[in-house]
């Protein structure tokens, strides 16, 4: 006992430097990586970014099932078409969705879209509202034509629901003077 | 002899207590104020001796009960350090991670004046080396040669080989027209873009054709130009 009480005294003081330096820079270290972790948790653009890749997928897929039909059970086409669109588009679909069916039916054909490429023109986070350019390779069979391959060009308005985004619009980007 | 034991242990106890307790509680303070709190009562020959000489038993066992709380305290302390250690590790693990996202590295749209030079940049050239008028094809070959670079300046010689033939012999004008481009990809110096064409083609006392295309195209800024290095039709 006699032999350990002596250093015990002169002991904390020098821990006790030691153990302020370490907390110090613990303390530092936590509040920098603190800094940089609220510094890009809050980055404005990492929002706009994601939300734009958000718009790139929903465009490339629902341009892509609007493209598509399947001549054996076109009212689930129909049914996914409608699960595409939002607003006016929605509803002009909607509401030709059972002569569109039949006609379909009728015609017995069958396409099958792959969009080859497309590109985010124009986002607005704040109205939730974007537009997409897309180009697409149909293959169309069972008509009377037979099978053939289209090329396809569109700009789609897209708006953002509840459910993600959705297409409001899509127009065909026709060659200018070409009448079609 | 035996109150100055005493007196020695009071004073040992006194001094090594706010010291202690300093250091337990607040870590980063007694860096400053932890030395001249110890130093005042700066433990006399007399406390020492005293104290090795004969530690009374009640005296002992206070300490020991001191000592436990004191090394609780201790390990209290290391144990939140560690904590903040690690969690401020996590902190720059997560940092980076959305500093590096994907999403980030892409900038277009993000950053709206790079994505609108790119797209000007690649939609002029596009017009320029897809027109060529039969007065003079070498216009066409010289805007080539300094819009296209890499593998575009391969793919478009060989187009243009077969067409400039054509262009003298049947005296023919296309124009192209760049109907919307879109940029998919920007990052750095590197850009991909979806570009829509129409290409009008008009041979003498004919009236023009026009046919549309798509290309996927592939840029890179060189010297503050950008210039296409790929072209892919869609």
């Amino acid at each position: 006992m006699s032999t350990r009480l002596p250093p015990l005294r002169g002991v904390p003081q020098r821990r006790t430097v030691l153990a302020a330096l370490a907390a110090a820079l613990v303390l530092a270290f936590a509040g920098f990586s603190a800094w940089r972790y609220a510094d890009a948790a809050t980055r404005d653009d990492l929002d706009f970014a994601r939300e734009r890749d958000r718009v790139l997928a929903a465009g490339q897929e629902h341009i892509g099932t609007l493209n598509s039909i399947d001549g054996a059970d076109p009212d689930a086409g129909l049914a996914r078409w409608q699960d595409a669109t939002t607003g006016q588009l929605h509803e002009d679909l909607r509401r030709s969705r059972a002569a569109s069916a039949d006609a379909f039916e009728r015609a017995g054909i069958t396409a099958r879209a792959t969009v080859t490429e497309a590109a985010v023109t124009e986002l607005d986070t704040r109205a939730g509202t974007a537009k997409a350019l897309a180009t697409l390779r149909v293959e169309t069979s069972g008509g009377a034509e037979g099978t053939r391959t289209d090329r396809k060009r569109y700009e789609a308005g897209l708006e953002r629901t509840a459910d993600g985004w959705k297409i409001a619009s899509l127009t065909a980007i026709t060659v200018e003077g070409s009448g079609t | 002899m035996s109150r100055d034991s005493t007196a020695g242990t009071a004073v040992t106890a006194r001094e090594q207590d706010p010291a202690e307790r300093a250091e337990q509680r607040e870590p980063e303070e007694p860096g400053q104020k932890g030395d001249p709190a110890a130093g005042p009562p700066e433990p006399g020959t007399t406390g020492e001796s005293a104290e090795a000489a004969e530690p009374s038993e009640s005296g002992g066992a206070e300490r020991t009960r001191r000592g436990t709380a004191s090394r609780r305290l201790r390990v209290a302390g290391v144990a939140l350090l560690a904590a903040l250690l690690l969690a401020g590790t996590g902190l720059l693990v997560q940092a980076a991670r959305l500093n590096g996202d994907d999403a980030l590295a892409n900038r277009a749209l993000t950053d709206a004046s790079a994505t609108a030079a790119v797209s000007g940049d690649v939609s002029n050239a596009l017009s320029k080396v897809f027109s060529y008028a039969p007065e003079d094809p070498g216009v066409t070959a010289r805007d080539a040669d300094e819009l296209l670079a890499g593998r575009a300046r391969e793919q478009y010689r060989r187009l243009f080989g077969q067409i400039q033939q054509r262009v003298v012999a049947q005296e023919l004008t296309l124009t192209t027209h760049v109907v919307r481009a879109g940029v998919v990809r920007l990052d750095g110096d590197d850009a991909t873009l979806l570009v829509l064409l129409d290409q009008v083609t008009e041979r003498r006392g004919e009236d023009p054709a026009s046919v549309g295309a798509q290309l996927s195209v592939t840029a890179e800024k060189q010297d503050g130009q950008w210039r296409i290095t790929d072209l892919k039709s869609r």
